[in-house]
């Protein structure tokens, strides 16, 4: 079993992505061995009542709910995000929340973050967080350079410490994740891989020894990126066959609780 | 999960480094490099040693091909580029004499203390068409505010004029994947001459769903190197997830690296 914690549809305004539609996307994920995935709306990174992408996206994934979890979009700065966090986990059945301050123009430490951040733990839903959508390096010029660092997400972790965070789209050095005598500094933060590097220098595997394997998810990133770079980090990562199962798939059947 | 095996094609990674430490190759981190070789079936990778600096010494250059040196006596898989600063002309192609006539060497690295179609270039670019070996320059089309720190960075017009001013020497243009702007490179690149000797390499951690696919629709597949410059799962899986046949994947992965190869003249 295999699940991408960490894939999107729907439109990207600044280049063409393929497979971007549902049927597209799962198509892909599947020839490539990916048995389920959590799947973000792109739209609501730019409608500004993004409410309406998670309309959307539980739309687009109800013939396909044994496959794709949704992950809602929502703006704390907003009104009635949280009428719509509500909707979101009942009627919509959307199974995590995504939090994007780079596309809806706020910081984490910003009033209304915290509040929607609480609300999400209390409908137990984790907070995705990506520290970047692409690669900034490369922007269309009317697309953010803004990214999210660990310390912003850190902060809020420490300020909500009831809530599950997944930072998704980082690269972080695993020496930052915990104090000198070993202990975790973000007991609620979660990570995926595909960021991290195997091969060279066995970043995942210095990660499982950091925070523990329960705090790592197979992500992938598609359909803006490639797959098969985010297999071969996870088939190349050494470890033992119970931290593999556990990236590649049971945590994040935990988290986003499936059944 | 599904991966082709592409062990079948004995890639050969264009564009890799080492690095030094107190003026001696850094074994730690050429034993990471490697081992991560050996580890995804790469059986040989071009390393360099480049300095990012405005304007390295000769001294500065010749240390950092000693490091080269020492790297391709730690291991057989390591071919060696050897870095230069055009900008000391007399000494540059002293330096490429050492390395490449003398030290066996397969190509020159450049980076980015000069555009690629700067003049200056011309005693460098000269030397290299004689002897039938590749330049490869550090490259890209940088649209955030990092541009600034890389002024001299050569993107794909510059290329398309040093295939005009330097028609002889074998051109690659590094890391497609390198971050900037990709696609702008690559419409950029349509108006390349059918002739040239110009050639691009895939690495980079980029590994934006469609890229290297556009880059062989583009190009073809006979101007296109397999690379990772230190980004090796990426490097590897972008190229396979790119939709080509065995015999492209051939080419691109090792075929092409030969055919340079074969241009060699000392």
């Amino acid at each position: 079993m295999l699940f991408d914690i960490n894939t999107a549809t729907g439109h990207w305004p600044f280049r063409r992505i393929p497979n971007q539609t549902i049927t597209e996307l799962k198509r892909l994920l599947k020839s490539k061995g990916v048995t389920g995935a959590a799947v973000v709306n792109t739209n609501g990174l730019f409608y500004q009542n993004c409410h309406d992408a998670n309309v959307e996206l539980a739309k687009a994934i109800d013939p396909h709910r044994d496959y794709f979890a949704g992950v809602a979009v929502l703006n704390p700065l907003f009104p009635a995000w949280e009428r719509d966090l509500e909707n979101c986990a009942g009627k919509l059945g959307l199974k995590a929340l995504r939090l994007v301050p780079q596309y809806h123009n706020y910081r984490l430490d910003s009033p209304g973050v915290l509040a929607i951040v609480k609300k999400a733990a209390i409908l137990k839903l984790p907070v995705f967080i990506p520290h970047r959508v692409v690669d900034v390096r490369g922007r269309h010029w009317m697309d953010t350079e803004q990214t999210v660092n660990l310390h912003e997400v850190g902060a809020l972790c420490h300020a909500a410490p009831e809530a599950k965070v997944v930072f998704t789209e980082a690269s972080v050095n695993p020496e930052e994740l915990v104090d000198k005598r070993g202990r975790r500094h973000y007991p609620n933060l979660y990570f995926e891989i595909s960021r991290w590097h195997s091969v060279m220098g066995q970043h995942v595997k210095q990660m499982v020894k950091m925070i523990g394997y329960d705090h790592i998810l197979f992500g992938s990133g598609a359909p803006f990126k490639e797959i098969t770079p985010a297999l071969l980090k996870l088939q190349h990562a050494a470890l033992n066959s119970k931290a593999m199962n556990a990236i590649a798939c049971q945590n994040a059947v935990r988290i986003l609780r499936l059944s | 999960m599904k991966i082709i095996n592409h062990k079948q094609f004995r890639p050969v990674d264009f564009h890799n480094h080492v690095s030094g430490k107190n003026g001696k190759l850094d074994r730690e981190n050429a034993k990471s490099v490697n081992e991560a070789v050996a580890a995804l079936g790469i059986d040989k990778a071009c390393v360099s040693c480049p300095l990012n600096s405005d304007s390295p010494t000769p001294d500065e250059f010749h240390a950092s091909n000693d490091v080269v040196f020492e790297a391709m006596t730690f291991s057989k898989r390591f071919l060696g580029f050897c870095f230069v600063n055009p900008g000391y002309a007399r000494e540059s192609l002293a330096e490429i004499e050492r390395c490449v006539v003398r030290g066996g060497m397969i190509g020159v690295k450049l980076y980015h203390q000069y555009f690629i179609c700067d003049p200056a270039l011309q005693p460098v670019m000269e030397y290299a068409a004689e002897l039938g070996i590749p330049v490869l320059m550090h490259a890209g089309k940088l649209t955030d505010s990092g541009a600034k720190f890389q002024p001299r960075l050569s993107n794909a017009g510059h290329f398309l004029k040093a295939t005009e001013m330097f028609p002889q020497t074998i051109l690659v243009q590094g890391h497609i994947g390198g971050g900037g702007d990709w696609e702008w490179n690559l419409r950029t690149l349509e108006a390349l001459s059918r002739s040239s000797k110009y050639y691009l390499d895939t690495s980079g951690s980029v590994i934006d769903a469609g890229m290297i696919q556009k880059t062989v629709a583009i190009l073809g597949t006979e101007r296109v190197l397999f690379a990772t410059d230190m980004s090796f799962e990426e490097g590897v899986g972008k190229v396979l997830d790119a939709g080509l046949s065995e015999k492209q994947l051939q080419k691109i992965f090792s075929d092409n690296y030969y055919k340079i190869l074969s241009e060699r003249r000392v």
